[in-house]
């Protein structure tokens, strides 16, 4: 009795720790976005003074104001335009490669597979000046197929190597039944890996969705006009050389992430029930 | 084949088309640029000049110039902005490459970057538009601010004498005072310190009050060295701080020890405000203008973000201390920004023709109300808020490495200013500090002696 005791204290005090510091670090990762939220409710003046996290006036125009002085309607559109495109492009292109690189046998597999990976060493930016000559030999400069192409290609590294190490996972004897199913390659693709390769797929869609949503340096690079910009170029307007203007661009961002959350939520149900299966199928 | 299969290639060509058309259709709406000057497409509503700028605060006064001037002359210039300042770095590099930069641009770089493009032929000389009609252009800039954008003859960097931009604005660093603290500490708020003496007994009172004194961003290297050039244009003149540059005059020297012990005493006596080594710029601005500081060493710009910041703020501007009475006290300063002209421009004469309206009175004037920078244009400074008015005075004052025939190697120049952070805090003495640079130095020259044996 006495033992049971304690062993329930024991869990108890546990849990307690454990929630303790799980709070802490969600309100760590939390804090950033009501302060940005608080902040975007706030006015230039105020922003330096009141440092509450919910102003006591707040100011929800900013939000209103932030959307037409900084051209959401057309920047917020192309940036959902761009990032659809980069991801669906990115998942068809990768997951076919992986698909190659784990399933097929060709000459020189493994170098060009080595090569693929070499490419994640190089950072997009590194790339400018040689991308920009590209693009302008090949006439893609300021067009939106010269912002997505090179996206696509830049995400390619990485989610051929994380989808083509998923992929080495799926069992022999699935294929196999597959194929006495009467599935040939693209069948045992389409049919047999990818939906097993969803909660890969997930991480790639989450990780390239951020990149593309959040994408300004290679924008500024490929587009002159302003109707082709992505959502970034109209946060540009709240930050001057030397002054900014915090609670406008607080309320930009704000309303910025607000989808980038929705698609990390969406995404995260499918990684959760992704590895869930997996652990039952064991 | 049977029809599963034919149904599962259906599906992953509709797939396939979706991307492409989506692609597709996204790269032909794209395509109606105006922003190629050198351009293989046919803008939507054509540009006579195109201008690539990085100025996001200044771009809504740009565009309102634009509609003025196509008004006036029925010229459309179309104002484009990259910012930040790297990423329009970078395309105006990428664009170099390919020979499609517009008609007018900024370079956001060293005087040795600038010299590159006016040697690979990307950027015009001005000289015989501003020496044209007895120099009546020319004569119209602050000369300081002129001078940035030329190179005399026998420069360091072999480019053509000649005059290779047009400065739009200028500005100059120099020390921001709370009129209100001045006077909550017992100084008379219209007496700012004239002196290095009155300045440290400024300091002292403040301390007195329990006042922080002076901020700025000296967590950046620059701005630290631009009150330590300050000092030593005060205290030993063009003629030697030449001759330093050129190597002629060690750093051991007594004056120049005398520049970086300025520094420790105004430590000493409580002048700096807690954390000033450390301080962002940002931070020291708004610490200024919330009234946490009676004091800042800042540029012309602050101007208009303390007027963003708090409107109310009661502020008045003072020239750097005098150190000495031997030479002039000197403010770091010059051109703010400034635009060039694309030599390979087909528009080249447009865009003269527009730079030079744009550098007139009440073009500068409305620049100057609008964005609260200080006009390249003197004429056009009689007319501005008196803030600005006190910067435009000190321009006779303005200083600027670069106007110099040599210049300083960029190892000594980030060990002086490292030096100076660890003297006030108290790491380093000033003989230790001269002795590196010293070192340094001469380091630096032999290398590039060696470097110039090697090339001959």
């Amino acid at each position: 009795m006495r033992s049971q005791m304690f062993y329930r204290v024991k869990r108890g005090a546990f849990l307690i720790l454990a929630y303790t510091v799980l709070l802490a670090v969600a309100a760590a990762c939390l804090f950033p976005l009501l302060w940005m939220f608080g902040s975007a409710l706030k006015t230039q003046e105020t922003i330096f003074s009141d440092f509450s996290l919910f102003p006591q006036q707040p100011h929800w125009e900013n939000f209103v104001v932030a959307w037409t002085q900084a051209n959401f309607n057309t920047y917020f559109w192309n940036s959902v335009f761009y990032t659809v495109a980069v991801v669906l492009g990115l998942v068809l292109f990768s997951s076919m490669a992986a698909f190659a690189f784990s399933r097929l046998d060709f000459p020189f597999k493994n170098a060009l597979f080595l090569l693929f990976v070499c490419m994640m060493m190089i950072p997009l930016p590194g790339q400018f000046v040689a991308l920009y000559v590209l693009l302008t030999n090949l006439n893609l400069v300021n067009t939106r197929l010269g912002y997505i192409l090179p996206q696509i290609d830049a995400g390619q590294a990485l989610a051929i190597f994380l989808l083509k190490t998923f992929f080495d996972k799926i069992p022999k004897d699935l294929e196999d039944s597959a194929r006495i199913d009467g599935c040939n390659k693209l069948g045992i693709y389409r049919h047999l890996a990818l939906p097993l390769a969803k909660p890969a797929i997930a991480v790639v869609v989450i990780f390239n969705c951020l990149a593309v949503w959040n994408e300004y340096l290679l924008a500024m690079l490929i587009f002159s006009e302003k109707k082709l910009m992505p959502l970034p170029r109209g946060l540009m307007v709240f930050q001057g050389t030397h002054l900014t203007e915090y609670a406008l661009l607080m309320a930009g961002v704000s309303i910025t992430v607000i989808p980038i959350i929705v698609v990390y939520l969406v995404m995260q149900k499918y990684i959760i029930s992704g590895i869930t299966a997996g652990a039952v199928k064991g | 084949m049977s029809g599963k299969a034919v149904r599962q290639y259906a599906r992953m060509s509709c797939a396939g088309i979706l991307l492409a058309m989506l692609c597709g259709i996204g790269g032909c709406s794209g395509s109606g640029s105006g922003t190629q000057p050198s351009g293989k497409k046919e803008p939507a509503k054509k540009a006579d000049v195109v201008v690539w700028h990085w100025m996001s605060d200044r771009d809504a006064v740009f565009q309102e110039l634009a509609k003025q001037y196509e008004g006036q002359t029925g010229q459309v210039v179309d104002f484009q902005l990259f910012a930040p300042s790297e990423a329009y770095s970078n395309k105006v590099r990428a664009s170099a490459q390919t020979k499609t930069l517009p008609d007018i641009f900024g370079i956001l770089a060293e005087t040795r970057d600038f010299a590159s493009f006016i040697k690979a032929g990307f950027v015009e000389n001005l000289t015989p538009a501003m020496e044209a009609d007895n120099s009546q252009w020319k004569k119209a800039f602050f000369e300081k601010a002129l001078a940035m954008e030329t190179f005399v003859e026998g420069n360091q960097f072999n480019v053509n004498p000649g005059i290779y931009g047009v400065p739009i604005d200028v500005m100059n660093i120099q020390f921001f005072y709370n009129k209100d603290l001045f006077a909550q500490a017992g100084l008379d708020p219209e007496k700012p310190p004239l002196t290095f003496e009155e300045f440290i007994a400024v300091g002292k009172k403040l301390k007195a009050a329990n006042i922080q004194g002076l901020v700025s961003g000296w967590s950046e290297i620059w701005m630290i060295n631009c009150l330590a050039d300050n000092f030593a244009w005060n205290l030993m003149g063009r003629d030697k701080i030449t001759a330093t540059l050129k190597g002629d005059v060690p750093y051991s020297d007594p004056d120049w020890i005398r520049v970086f012990s300025l520094f420790k005493e105004m430590q000493d006596a409580g002048v700096l405000a807690t954390g000033m080594i450390t301080m962002v710029n940002k931070h020291a601005e708004q610490t200024f203008a919330n009234g946490k500081a009676a004091i800042a060493f800042n540029g012309t710009w602050g101007v208009n973000v303390y007027r963003g910041m708090n409107p109310k703020l009661n502020y008045g501007v003072f020239l750097p201390p005098k150190i000495s009475d031997k030479y002039p006290v000197a403010v770091w300063g010059g051109a703010g920004s400034s635009f060039k002209i694309n030599a390979l421009s087909a528009q080249k004469e447009k865009a003269l023709q527009f730079l030079r309206w744009m550098t007139e009175v009440p073009q500068q004037k409305l620049l100057a109300d609008k964005t609260m920078n200080l006009p390249s244009n003197k004429e056009s400074a009689a007319d501005i808020i008196p803030a600005l008015k006190q910067f435009s005075a000190a321009m006779e004052y303005a200083v600027h490495p670069s106007q110099l025939p040599y210049s300083e190697f960029p190892r000594v120049v980030e060990a002086m200013g490292k030096g100076i952070q660890l003297i006030i805090i108290g790491s380093k003495t000033t003989q230790e500090l001269a002795a590196e640079l010293v070192a340094l130095k001469q380091e630096e020259m032999k290398r590039l002696e060696a470097k110039k044996a090697a090339g001959k």
